[in-house]
């Protein structure tokens, strides 16, 4: 089979390719070996395709490999440092609230109150309170609410045995402060029933 | 008149040579959770995206970027890799999507259609027979000849330049620079003859041996046209 030099052309990829059937290969091989242009043709290609297989050519710019670990990085550990972060941070806070609860463990300490109906103490009062030794608010000394026998005490001894501060002349210690715009009806009225002698 | 081929660089450190099985093992260990395994698992193929993209960005820096979104998206999607195809064909699959994505983002596709599409019809005519002088390999140490080379490679278009990357450079068989790049066999065997064929008019030497200096045309100037 004799093939012109454009059939040669045409077949030379898959010529370098051995993508070619036996008889064809041999067509190609045959004019090959009698043309001197195809066959230039033949070898240039092959050399061109060496030339850009060699690594110097289209290599990595420098540092590509350490940037792309960097942005691989927090995929694959999470932020720099950021595990290490959490489990300091962890620590530092149980160390912390461990410390803050033992020194004031006195003050969240609840002990059980006197009437199931009021508010427990949100904070301290700076003096002594007043209490009645049958009541179970404590109340500033002159307050109108504190009847009968009464006495004063630390603010510590009166909450540890179960007084709530008085709605009245305490409200600002109260647990929950009701305000004006927090009102509500019938709350006011028990909180009047409870207290001191008029229980 | 071969050209003795250096495949690395002397100042890389060559990465460890793997079978398939090896690099199916490193997957499955990965997507079991050993994560800090996808390092060694993409070290030999950072070249090959990074290139892939190139011949499709031609810009460096775009190349490198589309590079890191291709094995971070590689990475958070492997545990769906499911062998259809060669790692490397899919990691290059991945480029080729991410690096024509960030072409059409950046508007480059403006001067190329027309010739992409009209050269594929009929036959690329060869224009030069003369002899191939030999080029030692010696000869990559030039930075001109380097340069020379990446820029013949530029000038072809970019349907061209993708398979030769794929083909040539990579040395990716015919079906899977189809499968990577979604065309068909026959589309990759007329494209890479007319690339091989156009890069080799484009660096064969004249016959005064000459032959760096047909490769100072201008960018869109194309010697073969």
């Amino acid at each position: 089979m004799d093939l012109s030099c454009e059939d040669v052309w045409r077949e030379i990829s898959n010529y370098i390719d051995n993508d070619l059937d036996p008889h064809q290969r041999a067509a190609l091989g045959a004019h090959l070996g009698q043309c001197r242009n195809c066959a230039a043709l033949l070898e240039g290609t092959r050399n061109v395709i060496r030339l850009y297989q060699d690594e110097r050519l289209l290599a990595l710019p420098a540092g590509f490999t350490k940037r792309l670990h960097r942005k691989l990085r927090a995929e694959i550990q999470g932020p720099p440092g950021s595990a290490f972060g959490w489990a300091v941070s962890l620590a530092a806070a149980c160390v912390l609230g461990a410390v803050f609860l033992f020194a004031n463990l006195h003050q969240f300490a609840q002990p059980e109150l006197k009437s199931a109906h009021s508010q427990p103490a949100a904070r301290w009062p700076a003096g002594p309170v007043a209490v009645s030794d049958d009541g179970k608010i404590f109340h500033v000394a002159n307050c109108p609410f504190l009847h009968g026998k009464w006495k004063l005490v630390a603010t510590r001894e009166a909450i540890q045995k179960g007084y709530s501060p008085c709605v009245r002349c305490m409200r600002e210690y109260l647990k929950v402060d009701r305000g004006p715009e927090s009102w509500e009806p019938g709350v006011e009225f028990a909180e009047e029933v409870e207290s001191d002698g008029a229980q | 008149m071969l050209v003795n081929v250096r495949r690395r660089s002397s100042d890389e450190t060559p990465p460890a040579i793997r079978t398939e099985q090896d690099e199916q093992a490193l997957v499955e260990r990965i997507q079991a959770g050993e994560k800090e395994l996808f390092y060694a698992l993409i070290r030999p193929h950072e070249r090959s995206v990074y290139v892939a993209a190139l011949a499709i960005l031609q810009n460096e820096a775009d190349a490198e970027e589309v590079a890191q979104d291709t094995f971070l998206k590689a990475l958070t999607h492997l545990g769906q890799f499911r062998w259809q195809a060669k790692f490397s064909t899919w990691l290059i699959q991945i480029a080729v999507n991410e690096a024509r994505m960030r072409k059409r983002k950046n508007h480059l596709e403006v001067m190329r259609p027309l010739e992409e599409h009209t050269e594929e019809e009929g036959y690329y005519t060869p224009r030069e027979f003369a002899d191939w002088r030999e080029i030692p390999s010696e000869a990559l140490e030039r930075k001109e000849i380097r340069n020379a080379l990446v820029q013949a490679l530029s000038s072809l278009a970019q349907v061209y330049r993708e398979v030769f990357v794929l083909r040539d450079v990579h040395e990716f068989s015919i079906a899977e620079t189809a499968a990577a790049l979604g065309i068909s066999v026959g589309a990759v065997k007329t494209r890479l003859l007319r690339a091989r064929l156009m890069l080799r008019d484009l660096l064969a030497p004249g016959l005064d041996g000459t032959w760096t200096s047909r490769l100072s045309f201008q960018k869109g100037n194309k010697p073969w046209t």
